[in-house]
Parts: structure tokens; sequence; C-alpha cells
């Protein structure tokens, strides 16, 4: 177990930190430099989580390649890292997202060129750091480190309405994390500390499990984001360079699935149950209403952001259903949708980066003039609605499945929201791909090596994942099934 | 040590260290007028500073008289006062090479003598040496401020507002202290001390409490006695505006912690109850108030009001991790504080323009590395981790949840998101907006760059590994509490 590569959580962690280092030290004027070492340092972080994933044990439920050193003493809070079947792998997702991001922004991104890998390799410490940290206040610090380089990123990269959207991104989520800041103390008070693995065993009174919940929820609702806490995503992503909407759609927004999974689910059950119609219901508003919001965009980036809301609502309702078919297909839905939806913010980003304008009327018949990038893009327009055969499919298939078993009249009406979003994501591949050439689209460039080589890998992922789905679910299972115990 | 006062049975080697300044400030006084080069006064206080930095490592404890005494806490805290006047003393030469009306002996003789006054106040231990001290402290802080007039006409209202706010804190404390002596009978904290423990008169003596925490709020700048604070800062000099924010706050707030636990030990918890309202109405009103101030003093003005309202929340949790994390807080401010405030002495010294905040827009592009460290600064008086500001509030928060004060911690921590704003507002301009004015020449000296390079280190250090500061000041507080009550 780990022993053939000693802490090498640490390393995933903390290697980028050799590229921002590296970073300082290069002259601003030496942009391919900067780039390749970026480039280099963020794939070989994405070859260690590699090897942390054929590392793995499946048959152990608990937390493996543990590193546990004191830190704050005085506090009892330690430098505690550990991953298991929920979270190991969301840190290759990670690492991957961040080495796509690197590729894809290659050409797009043209000022303060040095600043912006260097926001890049910070948000990817902040990001391992968030799926491995197994200490509370470990965890809470890079939760918050993250909200720095994304409001840069958003901030200094992105379109017209950046600045609005940076600091409603900023403070929506500062929000949210401060209340869970106080929950976090609160347990360290009563129970002596910030250890994951000792307060899950602590059986904490109802009362007071409400409150936690409430507090923890909030934080991870608006990260996920949940309806009505919803409306920072929408404007963020539209206004992010394209890098920034797909670290915000691939890993930001799991951040908060994730965040229920580990924390909300095992250390306050009863407030779970307690509270999971309110959740179930909410999640089913966010599936319908973010879809037929989707509907009425004409923006390319609103549209896939919505249909991130309208998906997320699938995650929070299979992790609510709080049974593990539905909780296995929460896990996956993630991962798929960061997958599916990061690349779609990729190809919107291609396309973006041609016109400068993301309206869909502006385009029309692109499927003529760019063939292969109309592939790719029907693609992922088929996973993200979840046609069999794709990831899509598997993921959406179990959580209403699941949900099914627990409610049945929620799992009817999130169907709905499968419908939906077979609707306007058709539409607007129609609208955008197929109808009469417009005279807009004429003579657009077709895709450049460093688009097609980030765009690529997510079409394997594609498919491996909907063909052979247990490659993924193999890693969760025990340990969604000691997660489960809680509730018998 | 008896009543007979006699001089064979003073202990000067314990005051050595104040007698030496007074002796040093007086000196430049004297022969300020036969010296050319004015320069020489910043290097004899420098070495003063430093040389007593170092006496005070050796300084024996013991009483001078029943008034003065030094022990383990008197001591730390004038080695964090004599490290903070070291920063403003260099920031101050900085500053005074290019305001050379200002370059007198007698601002730095001010200086010294001010510093004498906190010295005593942090070792008075009668209510009387206290008030003296306190004005000691004050009154050089207000020829200091109005010094600035040659450069800048309304000085002389700021001072003239702290003078009178100053002379309104004088009375109040001398009232106070009047009820306290018709009860008690004594200005004696010990006597005090051991008239409440005996449960007499303690709601008189409360009464007359709150008349000395008005006369502290006035010093402290907490609402609604806060409103000296912004035209006092903006008229000082620069480098004094960062030693009222931080140096003279951090001095007052010890004196007030050390009042508490010497003198009132046994209503402590009333205290803390009293500034519930008046801490959360400070955190608020400054917070609010820095959101739309243009002027980058004016807004550090209205932030400095809400930290020095954080570190009160240490009052109200009335408990030795309250107080100690209160000082934390302070000396955490206060090297916030000579980061932030070096920077705009280097605008000042430069391009006056840039102290407005709109005009920062687009900075990042002709000096990066500055903008970065006013990145770090602005996140870390935000509070987001992994900086020093979010520890020393992460401490707060956490005495006060320990406390069972949990509705006040998260109201404070909902204001600290109005907060955050500010801070976000400045980083925006700096990174996000296009460029407006052409940059003048400029160079960055030693007397920049040290405080610079001190505060931005330690606040990245701090933030990551605070252990040995937290452990040092708590162990501060905690010799203190345990050595003052074993006799009694």
């Amino acid at each position: 177990m780990g022993s053939a590569f000693p802490n090498i959580l640490s390393w995933i962690l903390w290697f980028p930190l050799i590229g921002i280092v590296a970073l300082f030290f290069i002259p601003r004027k030496n942009e391919s430099l900067i780039k390749w070492t970026a480039l280099i340092v963020t794939l070989i972080d994405f070859i260690l989580s590699l090897i942390l994933l054929l590392n793995f044990n499946f048959s152990d439920p608990g937390f493996q390649f543990v590193e546990k050193k004191k830190w704050l003493n005085f506090i009892n809070s330690y430098y505690f890292l550990g991953v298991d079947g929920i979270s190991v792998l969301f840190v290759p997702l990670s690492t991957l997202v961040t080495l796509l991001c690197i590729l894809i922004s290659w050409d797009s991104i043209k000022k303060k060129v040095k600043e912006f890998y260097l926001a890049l390799l910070f948000t990817n410490i902040a990001m391992v750091g968030v799926f491995c940290a197994l200490d509370l206040l470990l965890f809470y610090i890079f939760w918050e480190a993250i909200l720095i380089p994304m409001y840069l990123i958003i901030g200094i990269w992105g379109g017209p309405r950046r600045i609005y959207s940076t600091i409603k991104f900023f403070l929506y989520t500062f929000v949210g994390s401060v209340f869970m800041l106080i929950a976090i103390i609160y347990l360290y008070i009563k129970y002596g500390s910030f250890d994951y693995t000792v307060l899950v065993k602590q059986s904490i009174p109802f009362d007071v499990q409400k409150l936690l919940f409430l507090a923890f929820a909030l934080a991870f609702a608006i990260k996920v984001p949940m309806w009505p806490v919803h409306t920072w995503l929408p404007d963020a992503h539209t206004e992010a360079p394209t890098a920034g909407s797909v670290i915000l759609a691939g890993i930001l927004i799991k951040m908060g699935g994730y965040g229920f999974v580990r924390y909300v689910l095992p250390l306050f059950p009863k407030a779970t149950v307690y509270f999971a119609p309110l959740v179930l219901t909410l999640s089913v508003i966010a599936i319908i209403y973010a879809g037929l919001a989707c509907l009425a965009q004409d923006d390319l980036k609103r549209l896939i952001a919505y249909s991130s809301v309208s998906h997320m609502g699938f995650v929070t309702l299979g992790i609510f259903s709080l049974n593990h078919i539905a909780i296995q297909g929460a896990i996956l839905q993630m991962i798929n949708h960061g997958v599916v939806t990061g690349a779609l913010f990729m190809c919107v980003g291609v396309i973006y980066d041609r016109t400068h304008t993301r309206a869909i009327s502006y385009y029309g018949g692109l499927a003529t003039t760019m063939p292969i990038y109309a592939a790719f893009f029907m693609i992922f327009t088929l996973a993200s609605i979840g046609l069999p055969g794709t990831n899509g499919f598997i993921g959406e298939f179990l959580i209403l499945l699941g949900a099914f078993m627990h409610s049945k009249v929620m799992a009817v009406f999130a169907c709905t929201g499968v419908i939906i979003g077979a609707a306007y994501m058709l539409w607007l591949y129609q609208r955008v791909f197929c109808q009469k050439v417009s005279p807009n689209v004429i003579g657009l460039q077709p895709m450049k090596v460093n688009e097609l080589v980030a765009i690529i890998p997510m079409v394997v992922l594609v498919f491996l994942i909907g063909f052979y789905p247990n490659l993924l679910l193999d890693f969760m299972r025990s340990s969604v099934n000691v997660l489960l115990m809680n509730f018998k | 040590m008896g009543n007979q006062l006699s001089i064979a049975n003073l202990n000067f080697s314990v005051i050595g260290i104040e007698v030496l300044l007074i002796g040093v400030a007086t000196l430049i006084f004297l022969i300020d007028k036969f010296v050319k080069n004015k320069n020489y006064a910043f290097y004899i206080s420098i070495l003063v500073c430093a040389l007593i930095s170092v006496l005070l490592y050796y300084s024996p404890f013991g009483e001078f008289t029943r008034a003065y005494k030094t022990d383990f806490f008197t001591i730390t805290l004038k080695e964090f006062i004599v490290f903070g006047t070291i920063l403003i003393l260099i920031m101050s030469y900085g500053y005074l090479q290019n305001y050379k009306n200002l370059n007198l002996g007698e601002y730095y003789a001010l200086i010294l003598f001010s510093i004498v006054g906190s010295f005593l106040m942090v070792s008075g231990t009668d209510l009387i040496t206290i008030y003296l001290s306190i004005e000691l402290m004050s009154f050089p802080v207000y020829f200091l401020i109005a010094l600035n007039y040659a450069y800048n006409k309304p000085a002389i209202e700021g001072s003239f507002k702290y003078f009178i706010a100053g002379s309104f804190s004088s009375i109040f404390m001398l009232l106070s202290l009047g009820i306290i002596y018709y009860f008690t009978g004594s200005f004696y904290l010990k006597d005090i001390f051991i008239k409440l423990s005996q449960q007499v008169h303690q709601k008189e003596i409360l009464l007359a409490f709150m008349l000395l925490l008005i006369s502290f709020s006035i010093k402290l700048s907490f609402v609604p006695f806060h409103m000296w604070a912004p035209d006092a800062y903006e008229s000082a000099p620069i480098p004094i505006t960062s030693f009222i924010a931080s140096l003279v706050k951090l001095a007052a707030l010890a004196t007030l912690i050390k009042i508490i636990l010497l003198g009132f030990m046994p209503i402590k918890v009333e205290i803390g109850k009293l500034l519930i309202p008046i801490i959360l109405l400070t955190i608020l009103v400054g917070n609010i108030m820095a959101v739309k101030q243009d002027n980058f003093i004016r807004m550090l003005a209205y932030s400095s009001i809400a930290h020095a309202g954080y570190a009160g929340l240490g009052l109200i949790s009335a408990d030795y991790l309250g107080y100690s994390f209160a000082l934390f807080y302070m000396l955490i401010y206060l090297i916030m504080a000579v980061g932030i405030f070096s920077v705009l002495i280097f605008f000042a010294n430069y391009q006056k323009e840039y102290l407005y905040i709109p005009n920062l827009a687009g900075l990042s592009k002709k000096m990066p590395f500055l903008s970065f460290l006013i990145l770090i600064f602005m996140f870390s008086l935000a509070g987001v981790p992994p900086t020093a500001g979010f520890i020393a509030k992460f401490y707060l928060f956490m005495s006060l949840v320990k406390a069972h004060y949990v509705l006040v911690a998260v109201l404070a921590i909902a204001f600290s998101v109005i907060g955050a704003y500010p801070y976000l507002r400045v980083v925006k301009f700096i990174y996000m907006d296009e460029e407006k004015l052409p940059i003048s020449q400029y160079k960055f000296d030693w007397s920049f760059i040290i405080p610079v390079g001190i505060a931005s280190v330690l606040i990245i250090l701090l933030g990551i590994y605070p252990k040995i500061l937290v452990n040092f000041v708590n162990k501060t507080l905690f010799l203190y509490l345990s050595t003052l009550y074993i006799p009694s």
C-alpha cells in the first residue's frame, strides 16, 4: 500500500510548487519557456497521480497513502493526508484538468502570461489539497486558498463583465465557507480534534447536528451550486477565460459534491436523513429550473453553465438518495461532468478564440467549415445528454435508479430533466453546427494541435467510462459501502 | 518591599531601559539645533532601539516601587513594540528623505518619547501610572501629526481632532479612577483585585470600568468613539499613521488586557459582555465604511478600525485564550500594517496619485513585483488563507466559540465578508483594469525593501506555520496568569 512510492500524496500535492518557484525566476519576456515549464510540471504531476491510482488497493475501504505529521501542536491540528475510494479519483482528475487547461490556453492567453501560469499551478495545489486533506483545518485552508487564484483568473483574463462576476464569485463562496469555519471550530472545541477520522467516530447530538449540517451544507451548496444559491455560477462561467471555466466546471464545483459525501454524510448522519427531503427537492428544482433556463440562453457559455447547475442537481439528488447505487452514481457523475462539461467549455473556447463572440445566433452551419471540431462537439453533446455508450449515461442512470429506489416522485421529476437536457443540447447543436452556413463562420481556421491534444483525452475518457464504468466504480465501491453503514 | 521609599531601596536596573530612552530622546532635543545633517537622529534612534531589544532580553524582572513592574509579559510586549518601532523608524527614514521639512531631530525624539510612554504603560501596575503613561504616549503623537502641516494644511485639524478625542479619553479615565478609588480606596490593581474578589461593590466598579473602557475605546478607535481616526490618519505623515494604527493600538490593547487580568479578573466576564455590542459595531462600521473609500489611506483607516474590532473579540471571550489571541491579532496586524503602509510611503515618495485607489488601475503591468506584494497584503488583511491574517482571525473565532459566544462569532465572521470587499477592490484595480497613469522614475531603496520584505515573508510564513509565534504568545500570557495568582 503506497510502499512503491513513499509520501506520494505530498509529492502530488507540492510538486507544482517546483514549477511556481521556477516561474518566479524565468524572465517574463520568455513566454514559451514559461509555458513549457508549466506544462512539464503539470504533466509530471499528472503522471504521479496515475501512479497513485495504480497503487490503490480496491478492497481496502479505509484511507490509504496516509501521511500524518504534527503541524500545529497547540491546537492539535495535523498535516494529515490520505485518500480513499471516494476521493482518490478526484486527484488525477484535478491534475488532468490543470494539464489540459495549460494546453488549451497556450495561444489564447496573451497578457500577463507568467501570472496566468502561476495562478494555474497554485490552483492545482489547492485543488489536490482539498481532496487529500483529512484534517478539517487543513481542508479549510485549501478550500479557501483556491479563491485567490480563481479570483484572479476570472478577473484578469475574463470577458467584458469579468470584474462583476469575479467579485460575485468570491463573495458568494466566501460567505458560504466562513460559516463552515465556525462549524469546524465548534467541532474542534467540542471534540478536541480537527482529525476527520476521530470526528467521524463521535456521536454528535441531533440538535447540534442540524445546525452544523446547515453550516457545512451552505458552504457546499454554494459551491455545487444548488438552487437557489447558484446565481454566481452562470456569471463566473460565462466571464471566465476558457481555462477558468474548465477548472470551475471540472473541479471547483465538484468540491461541493465531494464535501457532501466526505464530510456531511459521515459526520452528521441523523441531520442528513432529516434534511434529505429538502435537499432532494432543491436538487429536483435545480434540475428542471436550470434545464428550462438553458432553453432561453443565447450565450454558449451561459447555456453550458446552466446545464452544469442542472447536472449537479443530479449529483446532489444521488448523494441524498442515500443508497449505494445512487452515491456511486453521484461520484461517477461528478467525474463525468468534469470531463464532459470541461470538454464542452474547451470546445467553446476554441471557437471563441477565433470569433470572439459567444452568441449562438452568430453561428450557423459550422459543421461545414470545421468538420472535425463539429464531430468532437457532437460527442460531448451526446455525452452530456447521456446517450448509452457515453459516460454521461452511466452516471445519470445509476443516480436515477438509486433515486427511484429512494423516492419515486423525485425520480420521475428528475427524469423530465433528462428530456429537457436532450432538448437544449440538441437544439444548441442544431443552431450552431447545422442550419444555413452563416457568413460569419466562413474561413475559420481548423483546430490547432494544442487544442486537439487537449480535447482528445476527454474523448477517450468519455468512451472508456461509457463502455467500462467498472474501471472507476471499482475504486469507490468498498468506501461507499462503509460510508452507508452510518445509515443502517 | 515595605512602604518607606528611600533611594537605596529602589531597583533602578528595572527601569534602566526607560531612563535610557528618555535620556536619548532629550539629548536629541538638545543637540538638534547644532547639527546640520538631520539624519543623525535616525541613526541614533535606530541604534538605541537595537540596543534596547538586546537589553530587554537580559533585563531583570522586578518592581520599581509598587507602581511599576517588569515580568515576562511586559518584556515580551516591549520586544514586540521595539520590533515595530524599528520597522517604523526605517519607514520614516525613507519618507523623510523626500519630505525634507519633516526631517527634524524632533521627529525621531517624539517617537522615542511615545515609546517610553507605551513601555511604562504596559508595565504600570497602578492606574495613575497607567494614566500618566497613556498621556506620555499620546502627546508626542499629537505633535507628530501636526508636524505634517508643512505639506498638508488640514494636518492641524486632524491633530486637533485627535487631541480633543484624547482629552475626552483622559477625562473619562480620570472620572473612572475617581469612582474606583471611592469604592476600593486604592489605585493599585492588586488592591482592586482583592476588593473585587470579596464581592463588594462589584456593580459600582463595573460602572467605573465602563468609563475606563470608553477611554480605551477612544484610543483603540472602537465605534462609536472612532470619529477622530480617519481624519487623523489621513493628515498624519504616513509612517506616523502606521504608528497610530498599529503600535499605539497594540500598546493600548495590551494595557487594557493587563488591567483586566491584574485588577478586574472577577468581573472579566461582565466586561466581555459589555464589549459585545461595541466590538460588533466596530467591525461592522469599519468594514462598511471602508467599502466606498477611494483614498487609500482613508480606506486603511477604516480597515484599521475594523481590525482593532477583531482583536477586541478576544476581550469578549474573556479567557486566557481570548486575551492572548487578541494580542496575537494586533501583532499580526502590526506586521500587515507595516507592509502596506510601506507601500503607501513608496507611492507618496514617487507618485502621489497612486494614493487614490482608482488610479492604481493597471499597476500590475508596470510594477509586477510591487503589485504582487500588495496582493499578499490585501488577501492577508481580508483574512484569506494561507496568510497570517487568516490564522489570526481563526484563533480569535476559536476562542469565541470556546467561550460559547457562537452567535457573536457568526456575526463577526459575516461582517468580515463585507470587509473582504475593499481589499478585493484594490486588487481589482491593480490587476484587472487597464492602466491609466504613466509611471515616473522610481527605485526601491533599503528603507522600502526591509520593512516590506520582513512583512511579506512573515505573513506567508506565519500563515503556513504559525506554531512558534502562537505558542510564544500563549506562553506569555499563561506564565503571567500562573505567576500572578499563586500567592493569593
